[in-house]
């Protein structure tokens, strides 16, 4: 009991440490820079905690959402002047229409098929993005419009101060959508879906509308900070935003590092991996290009040599997986 | 009458490039087959191999047709250390670990080879890559068959045919083939399973490395060039059922034969694009033959 009331209290405690960080910092200096993206990242890893955290669905695609919104945005900014705000709700609505269409055939899918199928999924995103070059500008990638008289309804700042805030803002609104949807009728049912997706269906449970709803949930939230990104980047290109390794991994790794499923674990995670990547590519610059991803490899197979079973500590699955085991006659090679 | 050249030369093309990706795939599927692991991290090893390749032919003048059994020998090695390191201790653990450990596996091998070797194109020159066997020439126009692709193919056909001969026809392949149905049975027969694993993954890297070194002479390594194959390899298992290796051959020359004809009617950066629609529409109108093993 005592550790339910705690727990407000030390995030509150937090959001304000937050908050008041920037003051003893240059609102146009470096760390600024690094503390805004480690914000905006930990929102990310949460927004996948959603779907792979609760539901157990290994989403490897995320970047789709992260792009279309970064990319919708900007592209109703350039043509018709949109404030990224309607820009950033459209690009939503579209991500959430493309998570439809993908979830619809694919929701049902668990494991390693999930995660193939969303991967390939972001894939396919990427590629029409760099080959669409009359909308999108193509690889060579694609700029905000520079408005000199920024405000925050063209969200636009003349120093990363405002970002900062309105990152810190997002984080702690998806934080609550997260804790919400944990601990609301969504979560229990979700819950249930991970520890045995049978045995929720048979007792009631619409798990595939469970599903469904979590990894829209999910979308949306992710395409919303893609056009934050955009405003805050205002410089990028496909490779960027829809890169399996700088977006969809990156997000996954962030939630899995601090403890998948958890509302801590995206926020320690992002705290731990965005600096660490930040200053070693400050550190070796362009002469060691590769470094920081062959670092997350490592770290990822490093986090679970040392605890295989760790990362979900759920008996059931595992208990699953040996029952499972006998089953296997049906598959031969050759 | 070109249109049917057309037609005929896109058929011939296709299973020419599609009997390459079967080999690649095989390894991918043995794999799976053998450890009921999906690596997603299996294309680097077609990366690596293809770097062996061009190690051998740039110092020491071997042709990547036979730089190609360098490869296969020292993958295969690599393998088996990979397996009883990395592979071994999740073997039973949730697939949420197998998913991450082979994608930071993925990341690490990648981008490992971006530190070591730069992100240069490397590619080789020999005799035969500007030939072509013409197979029929009329005024419409001709068909042919370039030699590159032709001898990659062969040497394709070469490895399939002995991995389908280790594993059907000697004691350490049944062995093997008992290793997957049934594991506990198998080591009940005095199968020693873990040795079976690791010769399993060896032997199934190794593959896709022999096949990524004899695509060099028309395929530049660079140390993403595996990324360009994994949805590529994953689509031609997943088509011909995950584990079945014999399905893996099918699925490639599919896979192969969907890449030519969708270079017809679509620009060349799009090519893919066919691949990653099929791929999902597979997997998610055929997941019974994918998750059934799990229900059985």
């Amino acid at each position: 009991m005592t550790r339910q009331r705690l727990l407000p209290v030390l995030l509150f405690a937090g959001v304000i440490i937050l908050a008041l960080i920037p003051l003893g910092l240059d609102p146009r200096g470096y760390e600024m820079r690094i503390l805004c993206i480690t914000l905006l990242f930990a929102s990310l890893g949460q927004a996948w905690n959603i779907v792979g955290g609760l539901a157990n669905q290994i989403s490897l695609g995320h970047a789709a959402y992260f792009g279309i919104g970064a990319y919708t945005s900007t592209i109703l900014l350039k043509l018709f002047s949109l404030s990224p705000w309607l820009g950033g709700v459209i690009g939503m609505i579209l991500a959430v229409a493309f998570a439809l269409l993908l979830s619809l055939p694919t929701a049902r899918l668990k494991g390693h098929y999930y995660a193939l199928a969303t991967l390939a999924a972001g894939e396919a995103i990427r590629v029409i993005a760099n080959s669409w070059a009359d909308v999108t500008g193509g690889p060579v990638g694609i700029s905000v419009p520079y408005l000199p008289d920024g405000s925050l309804w063209m969200m636009q700042f003349s120093t990363v101060l405002p970002n900062y805030y309105l990152f810190l803002a997002a984080l702690v609104v998806i934080c609550l959508v997260f804790w919400k949807i944990k601990s609301g009728a969504l979560g229990y049912r979700l819950r249930a879906i991970k520890e045995n997706e049978q045995a929720a269906e048979v007792i009631g449970v619409d798990t595939y509308r469970s599903k469904l709803i979590a990894a829209c949930v999910s979308a949306a939230i992710t395409a919303f900070l893609g056009t934050l990104y955009a405003q805050f980047q205002f410089f990028f290109d496909p490779d960027t935003v829809f890169g399996v390794a700088t977006i969809s991994v990156k997000m996954a790794l962030i939630a899995i590092l601090g403890g998948v499923g958890r509302l801590s674990g995206p926020l320690v995670g992002a705290a731990f991996i965005i600096p660490m990547e930040e200053m070693a590519n400050s550190y070796f610059g362009s002469s060691a290009a590769g470094l920081s991803q062959f670092a997350y490899g490592a770290i990822l197979v490093l986090v679970i040599l040392l605890n295989p079973h760790g990362l979900t500590a759920l008996f059931a699955q595992l208990r699953d997986r040996f029952t499972g085991k006998g089953g296997s006659h049906d598959r031969s090679v050759a | 009458m070109q249109n049917l050249l057309t037609l005929l030369q896109t058929t011939i093309d296709g299973i020419l490039i599609g009997g390459v990706y079967a080999v690649i795939s095989i390894g991918l599927s043995l794999v799976f087959g053998v450890m009921h692991i999906v690596n997603f991290a299996h294309a680097e090893f077609l990366m690596i191999g293809m770097f062996i390749a061009w190690f051998a032919w740039n110092y020491a003048g071997i042709d990547p047709m036979l730089g190609a059994f360098i490869a296969l020998a020292v993958t295969f090695v690599l393998g088996m250390l990979m397996q009883r390191t990395m592979i071994k201790p999740i073997l039973h653990a949730p697939q949420v670990s197998q998913i991450f450990l082979t994608v930071g596996l993925l990341f690490a091998l990648e981008n490992g080879a971006l530190l070591l070797f730069g992100a240069d194109y490397r590619s080789v020159s020999t005799g035969y890559q500007t030939q072509a066997l013409t197979l029929l020439s009329t005024e419409a126009g001709r068909l042919f068959v370039p030699l590159d692709k032709l001898y990659a193919f062969l040497m394709a056909l070469l490895s399939g045919g002995a991995l389908w001969y280790f594993l059907s026809r000697t004691r350490w392949g049944r062995a093997m083939r008992a290793t997957a149905q049934d594991p506990m049975a198998a080591r009940l027969m005095g199968i020693d399973t873990d040795k079976m694993y690791m010769i399993a993954f060896g032997l199934g890297v190794g593959t896709t490395a022999f096949g990524g070194a004899v695509i060099l002479p028309y395929i530049t390594a660079s140390p993403t060039v595996g990324s360009q194959f994994v949805v590529l390899m994953f689509t031609a298992v997943v088509l011909g059922g995950l584990g079945s290796v014999a399905g893996a051959v099918v699925g490639g020359i599919m896979v192969g034969l969907i890449q030519s004809f969708s270079a017809l009617f679509l620009p060349i950066q799009l090519m893919n694009l066919t691949l990653f629609v099929i791929f999902i529409l597979v997997l998610a109108f055929r997941p019974e033959g994918l998750t059934a093993r799990r229900r059985a």
